[in-house]
């Protein structure tokens, strides 16, 4: 299972490089980072996967971002918004990974969602940055919502993953921190683990040892 | 008033932080505000009258950071929500905790022994900006953009340099 950051954003949305991006999440005890809109390769060791981020676009349009993604090899991440648009982008094929939920409404994932993510192999992620950076209402309010999303999570079972969001190597965090970071929203050690695998699940889903034909 | 008696004072622990980006001049008591704010911020005063924590040293790149023993954890997670101080971005990235600043130093002196920062300036093009190199580690080097407006730092690989 590799260690991944779900999502990074390097110059020039950001002020560091993907190549010493790479080089500082190496040090940091990571295996590989979701790069957004960068291409794919490999920097010292580290995988640096593709990944493309559809936000503040109509349904219509996130069909189509979806669609010329699906063949490129890159994790596709939607931005959760209400309650309809995230289960229709959940279940949509092709779509790896539900961001910024800390963000969306108050009901914008439920129990139904949680289920259509489990059903579609679809991730929910935990966006660290608000935990971080956030002070007062901002961070309560996220920690509330991931708290609520584990709870989905542990009766749905479906992928959870972790991000920084990091847009400079200085947002970048290691994996022991990431633990106790987590620790405030409820997750424990294998929980983190599972969640920093996350990635891995989305991308290449476990063959089922039995397949039901018709 | 004098002092405690060793059996009746509180053991503490120090923890050794690297401050990044490398070069960063920073206040010792400017970081002691930005780190009880941050641990004020996270666990509320209660939590953090029980951690005390207090910036002991800050050199060579490092701080020494004390706490009460037992509550290393809570002042670890929130170290890493630490981002600025006085408006400086930065980060600190716990190295080692200890019960004695001795054992820090010692684990500081090997870690410079290790790798000693090769000093190195000078100019070099990054998309077709001309930049000024302000600090290289081995493969990583940090460039800042020539001029008077945006002169935000960039963090880049000697490789960024050659092949742009």
């Amino acid at each position: 299972m590799k260690v991944t950051d779900a999502a990074v954003f390097p110059y020039p949305c950001g002020d560091t490089s993907v190549r010493r991006m790479a080089l500082e999440v190496k040090a940091l005890r990571f295996d590989s980072l979701v790069a957004i809109d960068t291409p794919a390769g490999s920097f010292d060791g580290v995988d640096v996967l593709s990944g493309v981020l559809v936000q503040d676009a109509p349904m219509r349009d996130v069909i189509g971002r979806v669609k010329r993604a699906k063949d490129s090899g890159a994790v596709v991440c939607v931005s959760a918004r209400d309650n309809g648009f995230n289960r229709a982008a959940i279940g949509l094929k092709g779509v790896h990974i539900l961001r910024g939920i800390h963000a969306a409404d108050k009901a914008a994932f439920d129990h139904v969602a949680a289920k259509i993510a489990a059903d579609n192999n679809v991730a929910v992620d935990i966006d660290l940055s608000p935990l971080l950076s956030a002070r007062g209402a901002a961070r309560q309010r996220a920690i509330h919502r991931y708290r609520d999303v584990l709870t989905f999570e542990r009766r749905f079972e479906f992928p959870v993953t972790v991000s920084t969001s990091a847009r400079s190597c200085l947002d970048l965090r290691a994996v022991r921190e990431i633990t106790g970071l987590c620790s405030l929203i409820g997750m424990d050690m294998d929980d983190v683990e599972q969640a920093l695998g996350g990635v891995g699940r989305v991308m290449s889903p476990p063959v089922p040892a039995v397949r039901v034909i018709p | 008033m004098s002092p405690r008696p060793p059996t009746l004072r509180e053991n503490r622990r120090y923890i050794l932080a690297r401050i990044e980006p490398a070069g960063t001049v920073i206040d010792q008591k400017e970081l002691y505000y930005a780190i009880t704010d941050a641990v004020t911020s996270l666990w509320g005063d209660s939590v953090a009258g029980v951690i005390m924590p207090a910036v002991v040293a800050a050199e060579n790149g490092h701080v020494f950071i004390r706490c009460l023993r037992g509550t290393e954890k809570e002042l670890l997670v929130a170290l890493s929500t630490v981002t600025a101080c006085r408006e400086v971005r930065l980060a600190l990235r716990p190295v080692a905790v200890s019960g004695t600043m001795e054992s820090l130093r010692g684990r500081v002196r090997d870690l410079q022994v290790l790798k000693e920062p090769v000093p190195e300036t000078g100019e070099s093009i990054f998309e077709n900006k001309e930049v000024l190199i302000m600090h290289c580690n081995g493969q990583k080097v940090d460039v800042i953009e020539k001029g008077f407006k945006n002169t935000h730092r960039l963090f880049l690989t000697r490789s960024d340099l050659e092949n742009s």
